[in-house]
């Protein structure tokens, strides 16, 4: 298939097709966007954008953006360490991570670790609450969360650098180069952060031990024309860290863990008027060693290769009718410590009706099967609506059967690997009310999620060591609202953007809440910017969780920003950037017995060019 | 119903007129604390979330004060208890993942020293010739550095010198001079039982047992080592074995179980040795050549066990997550006394 593609690329070159602007909107997001389906086939779905503004402003990590603008809840092991994604009192291994409309999650634990992804190199992260099994497949149960990288064929040629300096010895800096030129569009980029991260443990007169980390992402993406139906675009990313896992009130640490992706996918668009046609192929690699004790080279590492083809093929029937049949084939090959050389083979069928009666009404259906080498997995659906009752309020509705397939570590690892486990499944429902005005978007959700054969690890006293089992299942309720206000006036612009989350959990078989999900989570964000200069106070409130055998405190922290833009008469200018994190110095646990950072500061200076 | 609650009752009342003999042996005896005259029982908690505890029950598990080194020190205790052990009016909590004792007065539980130097996944302690042999790991994937460190009992420190020893030495019993390690194996699976002479610190001999020997049981010149044998997922499943080491010559001799056979928790009361395997108890007499075809007990989870006058004591982790439960069974007539709820994870029970 690769070489197919080169020929096209081949092809292109040779007969030197003219390069028209693409000039129907949708044609246009074909060409711009690497997940079409996430804004086009989400009618009934409540989609949380954050643009580069917002990703920007942080320039450490996701989790970072995320627990501030979002009402996905984490956990995260001491700042800087794994961090584990919840939407809806579901957890890390049923949230799915889209990287440019294919799914990431990790081939051996099923999860993404939100501190290893930049949020620097993205152009948008797009929030989809609400299961997804259908269109993104294992694993998108509670939400997924799409990173996004954008192609942009206009004129221009722009250099962004950041250099940041901050408290714990914490240096970050990037390069974003983008450029559109004919028929070439591109952008590279590469993000490096690296912290002492011995903040204080207020109170305790100690500091976070073992808490070092690194990391560095570089980004290339490239697009080009191939002629006024055909684009190729190529996407690749490489994440490298280095974290020392760092060491709790009660037990010292002297470890460190080392994980390094690489993800590459070739995207061939050819679009025509009545259908469409997309082909991705993508090469994922993922890997880890772990270091018992950082001083020594004895590690485990396990390793895991994805290669990955991608159908999309969009057929307009009517003027509101579209079908669409996406089929994928997916091969994972791993090894490590724990395993033997485990192989998967995967191929599934997805079939997407959308239809539009009138422009207040849209709906579609989603049917998928999947069929997976090394167990049978579940057919699975959804539908979704949403219908505009006034010109400011529209009512969405969701609903589907979504699932996850068990992790390389749960069939494979020795000893305890299950080869019996069946597929996690997911019913869900959810209904949403918009309503939008010029100054004002509210959005109020509810939603019930009922999950059964989930996996869970448990001890086997006849076989002597732990194993997976399809043992329980929950229940989820509850609520999210959504408030986005804008208003402008003079040069003053303000923008509060806040949202909070009420989560009701049931364990079934032990009749107990789930532990670590907030049943209150609340955030807030306020802006403020008057010509050159902005501010921003970011709040947020965590309620208390359950956690085993005990509760872990609620806890509410702040940050505060100010900027200021110089403007210079070349095109050079630059912004300066000040954070103050925790300004209330709050202690605070997001993991029992490990603490967060007290107050801390961050300088950046940005030069665009 | 009625019967049962009839039994139970009459087993109680039995174990009230038991208790009442007991006080009239010890006369006069005040408690020395709070944790006096009961039961502790050590709680592992999990793994890297620090919420390793004590509890204390009483005789007839009708009380139970969980977290009881929390209450009285107003501090975390820390991660992963592995086990308590007892030298005079004081108890070595031994922390695991905390890389720590925590020394407390055994009956009221306030805190007298903590030893946080020198330790590297420690495990079980000894006492002989008033010093402290703790065994440690090392680092669990290394196979070349463990060692048993040593402290001195009078001033609760760590000595510069350490021994090392073979791969995972785990429980450890001294007689007299002689301190005896057996070498579980840690991540690994090993065979062998190290003496250390504690007049000059050196490992005097090394014994070779059954594989992965899990429990030491000291009774006058014989030291009984119970071996589970390598679990099935080694892909080199071999059987447990029940050695008895003749200390005054280190002679060895000793029962095999069948390769499947996986026994653990060795205890020893008046003559006759009790031992867990899949979820049944099993009794001998310590004379027998032969090992016993029919449990005493059976449809039991134990994560734990030992055996006091003449009552056995199981504990129960249940899924590691919910709150375990400790059980007591009459040895003489295999009943079920009573049973409560503990601590996360309860691994192991002590008599105070």
């Amino acid at each position: 298939m690769r070489l197919l593609l080169l020929v096209y690329i081949l092809l292109g070159c040779v007969y030197g097709y003219a390069q028209k602007p693409l000039d129907s909107i949708q044609r246009l997001d074909e060409v711009v966007l690497s997940d079409v389906k996430l804004k086009r086939f989400a009618n009934g779905y409540k989609l949380i954008v954050l643009n580069d503004s917002v990703l920007k402003k942080n320039t450490t990590s996701l989790t970072d953006v995320l627990r501030f603008n979002s009402s996905i809840y984490f956990k995260e092991n001491g700042y800087g360490m794994v961090s584990s994604p919840s939407f809806r009192g579901t957890n890390a291994s049923q949230t799915g991570v889209i990287w440019n409309g294919i799914n990431i999650n990790s081939i051996l634990n099923g999860q993404v670790d939100f501190n290893i992804i930049s949020s620097v190199n993205y152009d948008n992260v797009t929030i989809r609450n609400s299961g997804g099994s259908v269109q993104y497949g294992s694993g998108a149960i509670g939400g997924t969360v799409h990173l996004s990288n954008e192609l942009d064929f206009s004129e221009h040629t722009d250099h962004t650098l950041r250099v940041g300096y901050g408290s714990f010895n914490t240096f970050n800096t990037n390069y974003n180069f983008s450029f559109g030129k004919e028929k070439w569009s591109g952008n590279f980029g590469v993000a490096y952060v690296d912290s002492e991260n011995d903040y204080e443990f207020i109170g305790l007169d100690r500091r976070n031990e073992n808490g070092q980390f690194n990391n560095l992402d570089i980004n290339l993406n490239l697009g080009y024309t191939l002629s006024d139906k055909d684009v190729l675009k190529l996407y690749h990313q490489n994440f490298r860290s280095d974290r020392n896992l760092s060491a709790t009130i009660v037990a010292p640490s002297n470890s460190r863990y080392e994980s390094e992706d690489y993800r590459t996918m070739i995207d061939w668009v050819h679009a025509e008027k009545s259908y469409k046609s997309v082909l991705k192929a993508a090469h994922l690699s993922e890997q880890f060693k772990y270091f018992e004790n950082k001083d020594l080279d004895i590690f485990s590492k396990g390793q895991a290769t994805t290669w990955y083809l991608k159908h999309n093929y969009e057929r307009k029937l009517t003027n509101s009718i579209t079908t669409t049949v996406l089929t994928d084939y997916t091969t994972i090959t791993a090894e490590g410590n724990s395993f033997d050389n485990p192989k998967r083979d995967a191929f599934s069928t997805t079939v997407i009706f959308s239809h539009q009666p009138n422009n207040k009404l849209a709906y579609n259906l989603n049917l998928r099967k999947d069929f997976i080498s090394d167990f049978e997995s579940p057919f699975v659906f959804s539908g979704d609506l949403s219908y505009e009752l006034t010109k400011n309020y529209t009512v969405k509705l969701n609903a589907s059967k979504n699932f996850r397939v068990p992790t390389f570590n749960d069939l494979y690892w020795t000893p305890g690997g299950n080869l019996d486990l069946n597929p996690e499944e997911s019913y869900q429902i959810d209904l949403g009310h918009s309503f939008t005005t010029k100054l004002v978007e509210f959005d109020i959700n509810t939603f019930y999620i009922e999950t059964s054969d989930l996996i869970q690890w448990r001890p086997d006293s006849s076989l002597g060591y732990w194993l997976p089992i399809n043992i329980a299942s929950t229940k989820h309720y509850g609520l999210e609202a959504d408030l986005r206000f804008k208003k402008e006036f003079n040069n003053h612009k303000l923008l509060l953007v806040g949202s909070y989350s009420y989560t009701e959990t049931e364990d079934v078989e032990r009749q107990e809440p789930l532990i670590y999900v907030p049943i209150h989570k609340a955030n807030l964000s306020a802006s403020y910017n008057y010509k050159s200069f902005s501010a921003i106070y970011q709040h947020l409130f965590n309620g208390e969780v359950n956690i085993i055998g005990n509760t872990l405190k609620e806890f509410q922290v702040a940050n505060i920003g100010l900027s200021y833009n110089f403007k210079s008469n070349s095109k050079l200018d630059y912004t300066v950037d000040l954070n103050i994190n925790n300004i209330y110095n709050t202690y605070y646990e997001n993991v029992a017995l490990r603490p967060m950072p007290n107050r801390n500061l961050n300088m950046r200076l940005t030069l665009n060019f | 119903m009625n019967t049962k609650k009839l039994l139970l009752l009459f087993l109680c009342v039995g174990l009230l007129f038991n208790s009442c003999s007991d006080d009239d042996d010890n006369n006069n005896n005040e408690p020395l604390g709070d944790y006096d005259n009961g039961i502790l029982v050590s709680h592992e908690g999990n793994f890297g979330m620090g919420n390793a505890s004590v509890s204390y029950v009483s005789y007839d598990l009708s009380t139970v004060e969980n977290n009881i080194f929390n209450n009285v020190n107003s501090t975390l205790l820390g991660d992963t208890a592995q086990s308590i052990a007892f030298n005079g009016n004081f108890a070595y909590i031994v922390l695991n993942v905390s890389n720590k004792i925590e020394v407390v007065n055994r009956y009221t539980f306030e805190s007298v020293a903590t030893i946080n130097t020198g330790l590297n996944n420690p495990r079980y302690i000894a006492f002989a010739n008033g010093k402290g042999y703790v065994t440690n790991w090392g680092d669990g994937f290394v196979t070349t550095d463990d060692y048993i460190a040593i402290f001195d009992v009078a001033s609760n420190t760590i000595n510069a010198q350490t021994i090392a020893v073979e791969e995972g030495p785990e429980e450890i019993v001294a007689s007299g001079n002689s301190v005896y390690v057996a070498h579980q194996g840690g991540f690994n699976q090993n065979n062998v039982i190290s003496v250390i002479d504690a007049n000059n610190d050196v490992v005097s001999t090394t014994i070779t047992v059954g594989d992965v020997p899990n429990s030491l049981v000291l009774e006058g010149n014989n030291l009984w080592v119970l071996s589970g044998g390598k679990p099935a997922w080694t892909g080199d499943e071999t059987a447990g074995k029940l050695s008895k080491i003749n200390i005054s010559n280190n002679s060895v001799t000793s029962i095999d179980f069948a390769t499947t056979e996986h026994p653990n928790y060795l205890a020893f009361e008046n003559g006759k040795l009790y031992y867990y395997m899949s979820g049944s108890v099993y009794e001998m007499d310590d004379s027998s050549l032969t090992l016993p075809t029919t449990a005493n007990i059976t449809g039991v989870n134990f994560y734990g066990m030992t055996v006091n006058n003449s009552v056995l004591y199981g504990v129960d982790a249940v899924d590691f997550v919910s709150n375990g439960s400790l059980f007591a069974y009459d040895l003489n007539t295999n009943a079920l006394i009573n049973s409560t709820t503990v601590n996360i994870i309860p691994g192991d029970v002590y008599f105070n």
